[in-house]
């Protein structure tokens, strides 16, 4: 008889602790910690994954605003910016960042610019540099071009 | 009625246009001067045909003729007559149409203007100026018809029969009543519904279609193989005036994103404002290019690559936004015509390409002068050169290199949006900067460093005077003040070369400064009104430093007589007026504010949030409040939240520092402009007079 009450005891524990324990594992983390331009700070990284090049923090639609209501959510959690934007990329792809944060992605976007630009400043020196070097060039006009020319200017001296 | 003689019209500007590219060509190869007249005439009929479809489309969306299509899909009975009107480029249909016409337009003005002074360059470029009008109106015809109609087909069901578009009224179809049209037409996208946006799309169009001239005449140069410097002379001044509007239009969309998108910014690096920033880049470009190639002989092979490339950045710019390749609040819905784009964007690239390597491959392009100084005006320009190519470069990845790269060979989507932009463009804009200050300032032919550092010496001593101005306002971010202290150089050198002018003038002639000033610009406008250019630019890299170095902002939620304290300011939420209508339909969320600075109320703002009932897709706008001085814009938007309410509402609150600079700087910019296009024939014409009488060579400094 004592066993069976002992045991009824501990089943009614059991019982008692579960919502105990769920309201401790559901607490609701205190959104009203995080303001909005906390939420901002971070939506400002992020694209809209729905609406091509909207920034998430501007964007108005219902979709945009439970993202950021997500954001809020993550941030009450703990999570820091760096682990929230992941999270996006994880979930939405690369598009969702204003640079992609894979490291050759990232890398091959910022870099191929720069390697363009030098190869384009490269060839406009190396131009600079032969031209300098060669001696003038005295262009020999082929008689219809010098034909055209004066052809030209007799027709603006007649067009007045 | 109506919709058949637009559609009509626009057929006969087609054939028209397509006549006269066969007649010129054949005529100018067989040198037959009548059928070269006929090609002519021909394009001045296709303009005359042109203007006939746009101005009937027109007249359409005036009179609200709903059974038309377009009209029905971009006007509403409720709409004013303003937004009507400006609903012609509501839409893709319409805005080829008029784009087709500002084409046609700028192809008859270069035809009758430089008929005589440039006649043997004219076939080729109607030839090539036609091809490409020819090409937009067959996009209409082909794909994006504005004069198709509604019509019904009745099949005895209880929706009345099938809904079909088209010109002509299909057999044993009826006409939709005309009360049924008028209460479901859509009415133009809300976001358009703008001042800035009914004047923003014209200028860009005009800035784009503008382009097509000096791309002609480089065509018909190559062509004919008539490259002395005619065709630089035939095109400088068309390139000014596209430019001029291409300049205008960017900055009237900075200033629309501003008051409509909400985001509290101008620039957003979007894809399809970049596509209209990357012919700009190129044709600013080559503006200073081609003065080499006048000046020197040199660069001819370059100056060509240049012109093209505006065009042919222009044309990809359309594709881009038109075809659905990227997507942004600027971009039409997508389309069918993108692979024809696509197609004639690459033939036109690759002929003109073809056509230079060709003409070269001649030696026909061959430089006349080499460079003698590594600080002479021409090195200088073609550094210039060197970094607009590197920003066009570095945007045009950004914008469509790598997204479309990624997506077709790594399997992957990515945007670069601001953070990349960010990242790449600074350093390119201030070498940009530099050369703007050093450059004016050296010699053509030869120049040494001595000589450009002791003419550069005033304006780097006013530039560090005026420093102190940005450290007095608190300013110490190093970056700032750098950034600040090579715009301003830039400044004070183009005010610096006019005031040694004006002086020159002065005491030469013991004028007083301002009519000096006047004759100076009357002789030399295009030197004055490129100082004026690069001041304009100079004031609006202070602005474009300060709003977006030092913005401030906060977003907070306000109940009726809360207050927020930012940046030195209050703004107290007063009042809301909600759900109030419009006469064009729209209903309107006010919010009152109150903004106050050192307990005085400055200004009472009413940013509010517009809707559009009835309307699909994008419905409401948001329009700001702002408090604008010199010194900043105090920027408040009104959020869509769940809490806005007669109690309580979310606002964004921006601080912009020096953001009215961008668009002051944006007008001295247009006006310098206005200047540099003035004909100097037309202004030597009217001091020549005075000139007889006193004949003084002025000593203007540096020669242009």
């Amino acid at each position: 008889m004592r066993k069976t009450l002992l045991i009824v005891l501990l089943i009614l524990v059991a019982v008692l602790a579960v919502p105990v324990m769920a309201q401790v594992d559901t607490t609701a983390p205190d959104l009203s910690a995080i303001s909005d331009d906390e939420v901002n700070s971070v939506a400002k990284q992020l694209y809209c994954p729905v609406c091509e090049n909207i920034p998430l923090d501007v964007c108005e639609t219902a979709a945009c605003q439970d993202w950021r209501y997500e954001i809020r959510l993550q941030l009450a959690d703990g999570l820091s910016e760096q682990a929230i934007i992941d999270d996006f990329v994880d979930r939405f792809g690369e598009r969702v960042v204003g640079t992609p944060q894979d490291p050759t992605l990232r890398n091959l976007s910022l870099i191929t610019p720069w390697v363009i630009a030098l190869l384009v400043a490269a060839g406009g020196l190396l131009a600079i540099f032969s031209w300098r070097r060669r001696p003038d060039v005295v262009v020999e006009e082929d008689d219809q071009t010098q034909c055209s020319e004066l052809h030209d200017i007799l027709e603006r001296d007649l067009a007045g | 009625m109506l919709a058949e003689v637009g559609y009509i019209a626009l057929w006969l500007a087609f054939i028209f246009a397509i006549y006269a590219i066969g007649s010129s060509v054949f005529g100018e190869m067989r040198h037959q001067e009548k059928i070269v007249l006929s090609g002519r005439n021909a394009s001045i009929l296709a303009f005359i045909f042109m203007s006939i479809s746009t101005g009937v489309l027109e007249y359409a969306l005036i009179t609200e003729q709903y059974q038309i299509s377009y009209v029905w899909s971009v006007t509403n009975p409720q709409m004013p007559m303003f937004y009507r009107v400006t609903s012609l480029w509501g839409s893709q249909a319409g805005s080829i149409v008029f784009w087709s016409w500002l084409m046609t337009l700028f192809s008859v003005l270069a035809t009758v203007l430089n008929w005589r002074s440039h006649r043997r360059l004219m076939p080729y470029a109607i030839a090539y100026m036609m091809a490409a009008t020819a090409f937009f109106i067959g996009l209409s015809l082909a794909f994006e018809n504005p004069f198709a109609r509604w019509w019904i087909i009745p099949d005895g069901s209880a929706t009345g029969g099938e809904v079909v578009s088209a010109v002509f009224q299909p057999a044993g179809a009826e006409a939709p009543s005309a009360a049924s049209l008028a209460s479901s037409a859509k009415g133009l996208n809300p976001l358009l519904r703008h001042f800035g946006m009914a004047i923003h799309p014209p200028m860009l169009y005009l800035g784009f279609t503008g382009f097509l001239i000096p791309f002609a005449y480089a065509m018909s140069a190559l062509a004919s193989g008539e490259l002395s410097t005619n065709w630089i002379k035939a095109s400088r001044r068309w390139t000014l005036v596209a430019w001029l509007f291409l300049s205008l239009g960017l900055l009237l969309g900075g200033r629309w994103a501003y008051d409509v998108l909400g985001w509290g910014g101008y620039w957003g690096w979007d894809p399809v404002e970049n596509a209209a920033f990357l012919p700009w880049l190129i044709g600013t470009a080559f503006l200073h290019s081609v003065m080499i190639q006048e000046k020197r002989g040199m660069l001819k092979t370059w100056n060509m690559f240049l012109v093209i490339g505006t065009f042919s950045a222009v044309i990809f710019g359309s594709f881009a936004t038109r075809s659905g390749l990227v997507e942004s609040v600027h971009s039409f819905a997508r389309s069918e015509i993108g692979f024809p784009f696509f197609l004639f964007w690459f033939l036109l690239t690759i002929i003109s390409v073809g056509l230079i390597m060709w003409r070269r491959g001649q030696g026909l392009l061959r430089d006349e002068h080499r460079f003698t100084s590594m600080f002479s005006r021409e090195a200088l320009f073609v550094l210039n050169n060197i970094i607009f190519v590197a920003l066009f470069v570095a945007i045009f990845w950004g914008s469509f290199g790598a997204p479309i790269i990624s997506e077709l060979f790594m399997d992957t989507n990515i945007t670069l949006g601001t953070d990349y932009f960010m990242m790449v463009t600074p350093p390119l804009f201030a070498a940009l900067y530099i050369l703007m200050g050093v450059a004016p300032l050296s010699a053509w032919g030869v120049s040494s460093i001595r000589r450009l550092g002791k003419s550069i010496l005033i304006p780097v001593v006013l530039s560090i005077l005026s420093l102190g101005i940005f450290l007095l306002m608190g300013v110490t971010h190093i970056g700032a003040l750098i950034g600040y202290f090579i715009v301003l150089l830039a400044g004070w050198v183009a005010l610096y070369e006019t005031y040694r002018s004006v002086r020159s003038r002065v005491r030469a002639h013991g004028e007083n400064p301002l009519s000096a000033l006047w004759r100076i610009a009357s002789r030399n406008p295009r030197r004055y009104g490129g100082y004026m250019i690069h001041l304009g630019i100079s004031v609006i890299g202070i602005g474009v430093i300060g709003s977006t170095l030092f913005q401030v902002e906060t977003q907070r939620t306000l109940a009726v007589g809360d207050s927020v304290e930012i940046g030195g300011y209050v703004l107290r939420y007063d009042q809301f007026d909600g759900g109030q209508i419009s006469a064009d339909g729209r209903l309107m969320d006010i919010a009152n504010l109150t903004v106050i600075r050192d307990g005085q109320e400055l200004s009472t703002l009413r940013p509010r949030r517009d809707f559009f009932p009835g309307t699909e897709g994008m419905n409401t706008m948001t329009i700001a409040g702002a408090h604008s001085t010199l010194e900043n814009d105090f920027y408040v938007i009104l959020l869509p939240s769940q809490e806005m309410s007669a109690q309580s509402a979310t606002f964004r609150i921006y601080i912009n520092p020096l953001i009215n600079l961008v668009w002051w700087g944006g007008l001295i910019l247009i006006l310098g402009t206005i200047i540099a296009t003035v004909p100097q024939e037309v202004m030597s014409t009217q001091t020549r007079r005075r000139l007889q009488h006193a004949p003084v060579p002025v000593a203007a400094g540096t020669g242009d």
